[in-house]
């Protein structure tokens, strides 16, 4: 039950940043020439 | 309000404490937003019709009052407990936003100061010290890690509210499929309402998650006697009234002022800086502006990197030793990108990469070096008050950068020797900071609290006061 509501806890606020950051480095990708 | 006291959030045995850095994350990655008001600044000047300098003077009151708040709140937060605190910021930070929203319906501009500036601002400061003392209490043994998993939301925070926030302005608008489309001040006022309640909401997720350990918890296996191994890891405890009295303080402000300063010195002219660094004798540039784009985002993610990372790294080399490598690489670097940062963008990315990590991770192991010298007793509050060195670094880095680049003309249309001064002045900074983190020395004993506070007994201590 335990690692459960963890695991919750941390998507609750890992999702989002995950999703931040996958948004930011496609903008980084163009200093790459991507 | 009692029933959010820190009295009723004490953890029952077998609490995990790995349940409390998404709480604090939660907080921060809501504040966080405080970095990304870029994606509405231009469409907040066609709506008022006010100079951009009007509209940045928005974020400026609110970064003032962070660090006001700060350190007038950071008192009644340890007193209260992270519990409360974060409540109360939540609250702060949602009204501002609504109260900033009717400002922009209302085309008032002034509400949009009173509400993001004032009140938001305020939220700002008690939620970013809210969950740090309950992190530090909760890994004695590693509280960079701890604070810097926190502190790094603050970085974070940006990173998802810009793109959000510019999808929800398109979603509010519609013209938003028009050629270089702006968008209505209707769009960021209906954006501002959704943001106050998602913010409202996650806050809240934040503070009826945080728990403070019980007097008598310590993790699994640690020994509080192996701290006061390091020189500088006191056992004792110093009180926020007294802490302004200690040298000690001063010096941490003073490192903390120089590290931000130098830091805000690039970040605050990215985009144009990179261009002109690479700008041809026809006044071309070799870097496009999609390219200085994605120049910003790297820094944005060398800014949360750098928090989580080096904030870590400083459990393992001792907090003195990470602030030299901040303040003496730093300057290194810092000499290196004036000098030699046009002759290739990769040295020149390479750099500003390593300079800004190290801003960011100034940020986050301040706390750490705060409970190193001064105990855990009132670390919240001397956070509180220390922040002041932010504040007053959000000032005087764009002034010392904007003084030197408006001698020398308009970024944008600048060449890399023009930036050498500013750039050498904020090397120079590093130094002084070296030099401060260098003279810092373990608190003298008259200092201390009277009655030795154990970190077992943290909890006890913190209702005596």
């Amino acid at each position: 039950m335990t690692k459960a509501r963890i695991a919750i806890v941390w998507a609750l606020v890992g999702v989002p940043l995950a999703y931040g950051i996958f948004m930011t480095l496609t903008r980084v990708t163009a200093l790459f020439g991507g | 309000m009692s029933w959010l006291d820190r009295d009723h959030t004490i953890a029952p045995p077998g609490f995990n404490r790995w349940l409390i850095p998404p709480a604090a994350l939660a907080v921060h990655l809501c504040i966080g937003q405080a970095y990304a008001t870029s994606v509405y600044k231009t469409a907040l000047v066609e709506h008022f019709d006010v100079s951009l300098t009007q509209i940045g003077f928005i974020f400026s009151i609110a970064i003032v009052m962070l660090g006001l708040s700060a350190a007038i709140m950071g008192t009644w937060v340890d007193r209260s407990g992270p519990r409360k605190a974060m409540f109360v910021a939540a609250l702060f930070w949602s009204s501002g936003f609504l109260i900033g929203s009717m400002g922009i319906f209302s085309s008032q501009l002034w509400l949009v100061y009173l509400g993001y500036g004032v009140i938001g601002g305020i939220g700002l400061g008690i939620g970013y010290i809210s969950p740090v003392s309950t992190l530090i209490k909760w890994f004695p043994d590693r509280p960079g890690l701890a604070t810097g998993m926190a502190i790094m939301g603050f970085g974070g925070g940006a990173l998802i509210a810009s793109p959000v926030s510019t999808a929800l302005m398109a979603f509010y608008d519609p013209n938003s499929g028009v050629e270089g489309w702006v968008a209505s001040g209707d769009a960021v006022a209906k954006l501002f309402l959704t943001l106050a309640v998602i913010y409202l909401a996650y806050m809240m997720f934040g503070a009826f998650t945080i728990k403070v350990p019980a007097a008598d918890w310590k993790p699994a296996g640690f020994d509080a006697s192996k701290v006061k191994v390091k020189s500088l890891v006191t056992s004792n405890n110093v009180s926020a009234a007294n802490s302004i009295k200690t040298k000690q303080f001063w010096l941490v402000w003073i490192v903390l002022f120089c590290n931000v300063t130098a830091g805000i010195g690039i970040l605050e002219q990215a985009a144009p800086m990179i261009q002109d660094f690479f700008r041809q004798p026809d006044g071309t540039s070799l870097v496009t502006a999609v390219v200085a784009g994605g120049f910003v985002g790297l820094l944005s993610i060398a800014n949360m990197g750098g928090r989580f990372v080096w904030s870590s790294t400083s459990d393992v080399t001792g907090r003195k030793r990470i602030y030299m490598v901040y303040l003496g690489v730093g300057t290194v670097a810092y000499v290196l990108l004036a000098l030699l940062g046009s002759s290739t963008t990769a040295l020149y990315v390479v750099l500003a990469f390593i300079i800004i990590s190290f801003y960011g991770g100034g940020f986050a192991t301040v706390p750490a070096y705060l409970r190193d010298l001064f105990g855990t007793f009132q670390v919240g509050a001397i956070h509180g008050r220390l922040l002041t060195a932010w504040s007053a670094a959000g000032i005087a880095g764009p002034l010392i950068v904007n003084g030197f680049l408006d001698a020398q003309g308009t970024p944008g249309e600048l060449t890399a020797q023009a930036y050498q001064p500013a750039l050498l002045t904020m090397a120079a900074l590093l130094v002084v900071g070296f030099i401060a983190n260098l003279m810092v020395k373990p608190v003298s004993d008259r200092f201390h609290e009277s009655v030795v506070v154990r970190p077992e007994d943290l909890e006890l201590a913190g209702d005596r006061k």
